[in-house]
């Protein structure tokens, strides 16, 4: 197996609007966001803060839709700060992002007792957000590429490093 | 194959390979279920004011008002738990012969690895919201209604059912209010019939049965046969009358249970067992078993107590036995002086010949004491007009000394009650206070 072929980059129509782009990607990303930083409640504001950053645009800049690219890339680094550690006199800041009904208390247990959610925890930040962008979001490899600034010839050692690292703590774990 | 990063030969060339190699597949293995795993991880699902919501803050307003007002898309989310999405339609096709024939074992690792598990495999599977955006969610799931929730024509079901067992049948009108008229030969056979059935339910049937039986049925019927009257002789007996004789199917069996006896013999063995560890124990004989294995002295005597060693907490006296032989005194020692207080115990220097015990004495003097030996694994030091109950005791341990018991303030004087590993020669003496140090009792425990 010399050589390794990268799956080619999917061609995703850029032609739709910012509300369907936003619609659809949306309850994916704070999904993503909720297992990235183990946190339910924190992950709206940081997808909502992602989409706003995503759409700010430069002056007579005119976008057709949403970049899935930047929008998840802007979450994982909002995710990273979110899970920094904080000094005494820097306070954790409060996004204040509350959505009606959402979320809900069950999903909160639910991710709490998830078994792969807690060796994901478990994971570093990195290791943990490739897995997550390649199993759960389901990016191709050239979008995750971009999202983690890794080369794509890296990238594939370094997704299947942190399956096997994801592998061994959920079997450490599991029982 | 897998991650769908493989492709024409290098895929054959790899599954080629992980048939061959025992390593590689479980490696592989290990990838795909950590993938599958991740992939089905469950979604917290959103409500469409939720979305609103979001969209609202999230979208600036000059973006928003190019919206069109009118959705004409779903807003179902992209399905998170489908599997990777194939790149190729068709798989590619493999060159040698002997890879076509091969069946893919990812496949069937991946039906091994959920095998059992419904789609929604997840631990707890996170309930959809009242408003959610997801329409597939909102779907009424549809379930299969129960059998007793399908209305039936009570009409229909009687004109059918007799169709169905046949036209011989006869109609027997039942009261569960009133008992049947029966006949002795009838009752003979529900006695058959009731022994055929479990024992809890033959008891019910015949608790229901008893009083139902027509005494005259019993006065006047035949004598039934002699193994319907050998099945019943307990009700009988305890009537003494004729007719309850003349009752087999009322009178119930003895209640045989095969295992009580076993059980009996179970518990009496158990608590004879109980009995006699205990009588062993308290008669030291176990003790000393122990000690004549442990080969290192003498054995102790009949009269040895037999307490806990070191983790001993009960008070010394109360091991003692109603009238105990005095015991022997091996060292009397002290100037008399009173109200001292033992506030500190020292064990001695590791000297593999003795263990040395230190007491200090906070006093102006020596308070009188009395080293005695109630037996061979135990000596009690009674200062008198001396306090110290909560003296310090535990982690006193060495060779020669198992423990040392908390202290016991009996009236005026205290007793310190040392546990010896081994029956060792003491020798005690004692320090007047000096310097930095007060009055002190020295207990020495030499290795016999």
């Amino acid at each position: 197996m010399d050589q390794v072929h990268v799956q080619a980059p999917r061609s995703r129509a850029r032609t739709g609007s910012v509300e369907r782009d936003f619609y659809s990607d949306f309850p994916l990303l704070v999904n993503y966001v909720a297992r990235l930083t183990d946190d339910l409640d924190e992950a709206t504001g940081i997808a909502c803060e992602a989409f706003r950053q995503a759409t700010q645009l430069k002056r007579g800049q005119v976008v057709e839709g949403l970049s899935r690219i930047v929008v998840f890339r802007t979450a994982t680094e909002l995710s990273r700060q979110a899970l920094r550690p904080r000094r005494w006199f820097r306070r954790r800041r409060s996004n204040g992002m509350t959505l009606e009904g959402f979320p809900q208390p069950e999903a909160r247990r639910a991710l709490r007792r998830d078994t792969v959610q807690r060796a994901l925890t478990a994971l570093p930040f990195e290791a943990r957000a490739i897995v997550l962008l390649r199993d759960y979001a389901k990016l191709s490899y050239d979008e995750l590429a971009e999202v983690v600034d890794i080369a794509p010839r890296k990238l594939v050692h370094a997704v299947d490093r942190s399956r096997a690292e994801l592998k061994e703590i959920y079997e450490y774990i599991k029982f | 194959m897998l991650d769908d990063r493989l492709h024409g030969k290098d895929l054959e060339w790899a599954r080629d390979h992980l048939l061959r190699c025992e390593s590689c597949r479980e490696r592989v293995e290990d990838f795909r279920e950590m993938m599958m795993r991740v992939g089905r991880l469950p979604s917290a699902p959103i409500g469409a004011v939720a979305m609103d919501q979001a969209f609202a803050a999230s979208v600036p307003e000059r973006i928003r008002a190019r919206a069109s007002p009118a959705r004409v898309f779903d807003l179902q989310p992209p399905p998170v738990d489908a599997g990777p999405e194939p790149i190729l339609d068709l798989p590619p096709q493999p060159v040698r012969s002997e890879v076509t024939n091969v069946r893919d074992l990812l496949s069937d690792l991946e039906r091994e690895i959920f095998r059992g598990e419904p789609e929604q495999d997840h631990p707890t599977a996170m309930t959809p919201t009242a408003g959610n955006a997801n329409p597939a969610s909102e779907a009424p799931v549809e379930v299969a209604a129960p059998a007793d929730a399908i209305p039936v024509e009570p009409m229909l079901l009687a004109s059918v059912v007799p169709e169905i067992l046949g036209s011989d049948l006869h109609e027997v009108p039942l009261d569960s209010r009133s008992a049947p008229a029966t006949t002795p030969q009838e009752d003979l056979f529900d006695v058959a019939r009731i022994d055929a059935l479990p024992s809890p339910e033959r008891i019910a049937a015949r608790e229901y049965e008893a009083p139902t039986v027509p005494a005259f049925v019993a006065a006047s019927g035949p004598v039934p046969d002699a193994a319907a009257f050998m099945e019943a002789p307990a009700w009988s007996e305890e009537d003494g009358s004729g007719a309850a004789i003349a009752d087999p199917p009322t009178t119930p069996p003895p209640p045989h249970h095969p295992d009580t006896v076993m059980r009996l013999a179970v518990g009496l063995g158990a608590a004879a067992c109980v009995l006699l560890a205990a009588f062993l124990y308290e008669g030291g004989l176990l003790s000393r078993g122990t000690h004549k294995t442990s080969a290192t002295g003498p054995a102790a005597t009949g009269t040895a107590t037999a307490r806990s060693l070191p983790a001993a907490s009960a008070p010394p006296s109360a091991s003692i036995s109603p009238s105990p032989p005095p015991a022997p005194v091996l060292f009397r020692l002290g100037n008399g002086a009173t109200g001292g207080t033992v506030y500190r115990i020292r064990p001695g220097t590791a000297v593999a010949g003795y263990t040395r015990l230190v007491f200090d004495i906070k006093n102006s003097g020596l308070p009188a004491m009395v080293i005695a030996r109630p037996d061979a694994l135990h000596i009690t030091i009674t200062f008198s007009g001396t306090s110290g109950v909560g003296v310090p005791v535990t982690g006193i341990r060495s060779f020669q000394v198992a423990g040392v018991e908390p202290a016991v303030q009996q009236g005026p004087d205290l007793v310190i009650t040392v546990d010896m590993a081994r029956p060792d020669r003491v020798t005690a003496f004692t320090l007047p206070a000096a310097g930095a140090y007060s009055s002190r009792l020295v207990v020495d425990l030499h290795t016999s």
